[in-house]
């Protein structure tokens, strides 16, 4: 008795306290009774409605009546689903995100500035096999993380040095529509003495005025993705931190280098580089962007059909940028112990209710367009992947018009900007890349529409696309 | 290739006036049109012709005659010796005649009804196969909107099913956004859960009880007949409850296919099953040799069971028949270990 006080207060000193826990946690994790779940995809692209509607769904897949392709629910093996999020340092916003789905009238979440956790307990019985000698009833943990995308284009910075990064961003800046939207901001760099010494309140200005050019190229008519950095677009906590004071040099970097004095612009620039690299990105990798076992890719893929090519091959780019910084693998036991690395990936086409169910195989066509070369290389690294139109809140209804003696299938919905009833033929979708003098107005016009109300009870098929056939091929092969 | 006007169809507004209630069963159709010969062009690829399969005619014809006349000099004794007897029973007297009659109008009724039962069983088997294989068709497809015609079919042929109602609502809860492919999926996980748990339940009694059965039969020549005896109840069994009418010629026509299947496509469950019986013979080895023939009997009438439900589901099967077969070898085990000891 004496002995295991002695020893716990041992261990409360040495900081092995938490050490079971952690053990515990490695356990699972090898056990994979612990999933964490990458929900990756550019600003805007409805990872905080996936993950807020997955919740709602998995937590009521109990009555297994929403989840019909997803085998455990629909088996009703899923005994109860428990939300555990509290216990995260900062917990996601389910409720208040699920109240704006479900008011009247309802909308939108309004986009991510903060990170947020979703933990998830879901206790399932095991199907009649060998698996039932681990016992009858276990419990899966699911883990998802929340975040505003721009942070995510922030991951592929730290292999670059600030010279290389420059480099990229002068090629980006020499394209159209960039160089004539930055026109004014070039010639505003052309002028700048770089090797002289400067001052904090220029270094200010100067980000600041390059961070009103990316929120002009991103809004539209350009909708751009590939902004880097993230953070001047998305502050979080860091908002006016001088580790924001960054911005790429857009003209050729400075040929005596190696005389610019110590508080010159290309110094300060470079050391700010650096600084935000290790005082930004990293721990943002570090703490929750290292450790996934699965991921989701979520692609508005009809925003860059309505903005045109330009659109597209930005998206196209940022994409296969952005999936460079995790790593794909299969795992060995030992190395889903201790260094887990994504064994499958779903690439989802985002939006499936805004285009007409005929049009969703060829969605999942154009997402694998967009998305060919990193699957290919992840398909070498032995990774399963696959394709998906989905929409994780429905908000359109099919209905058919008759137009010239021919049936149309058509959408109906309310418009998200004005709430006014629309029917919409909207377009068919290409399967192949659109030739240049293809890509205009008059072929494609998505609009956005308002969702329609989810249910707090009662949930059905309709309520979603596919969100089901997700959770089935990231999450089905462990609830066995 | 040079571009053409418009490939594709512009997206429009349409005012809510001109929308049609959707109603699934509407099929959308391609509407026709007229082109001018120069617009059109070779088709690039031909589609492979069906070929009717070839099959020998005069011997066919050959067995066609026999059978007719076998059927005819039949029919002409059988109604000359009838008559000899209604003749007779009437000479004999004519209270005796009516008799003799009245059972003959009876059991020519009741044979009537048997043929017509029989009848519909095989238009029924008929039926689900034809749905299978358009379900298998639709399986492999990538467009979206031809499941309409499947599914009111579909529930053509379960309207007079006893759990019809239960089988229809799963049929209209497919949503408006699936594939073709994916309303077959969920129609083969969803429709018709209750009726294979049923079966499953149903071939896995049989299965055992034809392995203890033979287990535990003095007679070794009798185990053959034993095992025949349960097949054909548990066939009629599986086709009462996939709601096809168990009549003679339906059964008779279910066991051939299920012998052929078992006999040329089952060679690939075979080698799977080699598996379970590798597992068993080492589980096995304790017990005596009547327990393994028991144990061979039983994992047959399994797989004549899963196969009869394979015939009879309108569906392509959802995968389960690994885990049952060996469910069952498992099941076998324990009951001959326990009757061995």
């Amino acid at each position: 008795m004496n002995l295991t006080k002695r020893l716990q207060t041992l261990a409360h000193k040495s900081g092995l306290k938490e050490l079971p826990e952690q053990v515990r946690s490695r356990v699972e994790r090898g056990l994979e009774q612990r999933i964490k779940l990458a929900i990756t995809g550019l600003s805007r692209s409805g990872k905080t409605v996936f993950i807020s509607t997955l919740a709602h769904h998995l937590l009521h897949a109990d009555q297994g009546t929403s989840l019909p392709f997803f085998t455990p629910s629909a088996e009703g093996r899923i005994l109860s689903v428990r939300d555990l999020s509290t216990e995260a340092e900062t917990p996601f916003p389910l409720q208040s995100t699920l109240a704006g789905l479900q008011a009247t009238p309802p909308h939108w979440p309004v986009s991510t500035e903060q990170l947020s956790e979703v933990r998830l307990a879901v206790k399932y019985r095991r199907p009649p096999g060998l698996g039932r000698a681990l016992g009858e009833h276990s419990t899966l943990y699911i883990d998802l993380i929340d975040y505003p995308g721009e942070w995510l284009l922030d991951l592929p910075l730290l292999n670059l040095s600030f010279e290389q990064w420059c480099q990229q961003q002068q090629t980006l800046f020499a394209d159209a529509p960039r160089v004539q939207v930055a026109e004014e901001f070039l010639e505003l760099q052309r002028s700048i003495d770089w090797i002289t010494p400067s001052s904090d309140e220029e270094q200010a200005r100067l980000s600041r005025l390059f961070r009103d050019l990316l929120q002009q190229l991103r809004e539209p008519p350009h909708s751009l993705s590939l902004m880097q950095p993230g953070r001047l677009l998305m502050p979080g906590d860091l908002d006016g931190s001088p580790l924001l004071y960054l911005f790429p040099m857009l003209v050729p970097l400075p040929e005596n280098a190696e005389q610019a004095a110590p508080d010159s612009l290309y110094a300060r620039l470079k050391d700010a580089f650096e600084r935000y690299k290790d005082e930004v990105i990293r721990p943002f990798y570090e703490n929750h962007f290292r450790h996934f076992d699965r991921q989701i890719v979520l692609v508005d893929c009809l925003k860059t059909l309505n903005q045109g090519e330009a659109c597209f091959n930005d998206m196209q780019q940022a994409l296969n940028g952005l999936l460079h910084s995790f790593q794909y693998g299969r795992n060995s036991l030992l190395r889903r112990l201790f260094r887990p690395r994504i064994n499958r990936v779903l690439f989802a086409a985002t939006k499936a209710d805004h285009v007409t169910a005929n049009q969703h195989h060829n969605l999942d066509r154009f997402l694998e367009l967009m998305i060919q070369d990193a699957r290919r290389e992840m398909r070498f690294d032995g990774v399963s992947t696959s394709c998906m139109a989905l929409a994780s809140v429905r908000s359109t209804e099919a209905v058919q018009a008759k137009l010239d003696g021919q049936v149309l299938s058509c959408l109906r919905g309310y418009r998200k900007e004005s709430d006014e009833e629309v029917a919409l033929f909207p377009g068919e979708i290409p399967t192949e890349l659109p030739r240049p003098e293809d890509w205009n107005d008059a072929r494609f016009r998505f609009i956005d529409f308002a969702p329609r109300a989810l249910p707090r009870t009662g949930l059905k098929p309709e309520h979603h696309i596919r969100l089901d056939q997700a959770l089935e091929y990231l999450t089905g092969d462990l609830l066995k | 290739m040079k571009p053409t006007e418009q490939e594709w169809t512009a997206p429009r507004f349409i005012t809510p006036e001109q929308l049609d209630q959707p109603t699934s069963a509407d099929e959308p159709y391609t509407p026709p049109q007229e082109f001018a010969p120069e617009e059109t062009e070779p088709e690039p690829l031909a589609e492979p012709l069906v070929s009717a399969p070839a099959r020998p005619p005069r011997r066919r014809w050959g067995r066609k005659l026999l059978g007719v006349s076998l059927a005819l000099l039949l029919a002409t004794v059988v109604g000359s010796e009838l008559y000899r007897l209604l003749e007779w029973s009437f000479a004999l007297h004519p209270l005796a005649g009516g008799l003799v009659s009245a059972l003959l109008a009876i059991a020519g009724g009741g044979l009537a009804l048997q043929i017509r039962r029989s009848f519909k069983g095989l238009k029924q088997l008929k039926a689900s196969a034809d749905l299978k294989q358009e379900a298998e068709q639709l399986a492999t497809s990538t467009g979206q909107g031809q499941a309409a015609r499947f599914l009111s079919r579909l529930q053509q042929h379960y309207r007079t099913h006893p759990d019809a109602e239960q089988i229809l609502q799963q049929t209209h809860e497919v949503d408006s956004s699936y594939s073709d492919a994916e309303v077959v999926h969920f129609l083969s996980r969803h429709a018709l859960g209750k009726q294979d748990a049923q079966a499953r339940r149903c071939i896995q009694r049989h299965s055992v009880e034809a392995g203890m059965l033979v287990a535990v039969s003095p007679w070794a020549s009798f185990d053959m007949l034993l095992a025949g005896w349960r097949n054909l109840r548990m066939l009629n069994e599986i086709m009462s409850i996939y709601g096809i009418a168990p009549g003679a010629s339906a059964q008779i026509k279910l066991v051939r296919s299920v012998l052929h299947n078992i006999a040329f496509a089952g060679l690939s469950d075979l080698a799977m099953d080699a598996g379970s019986t590798l597992l068993g013979t080492s589980l096995t080895s304790g017990l005596s040799a009547r327990a393994g023939q028991g144990l061979g009997a039983g994992l047959f009438t399994a797989r004549t069971g899963l196969m009869a439900m394979e015939l009879c589901r309108p569906l392509p099967a959802a995968g389960k028949k690994q885990t049952l077969m060996k469910q069952i070898s498992g099941d076998l085990l324990k009951n001959l270990g326990k009757s061995g000891s």
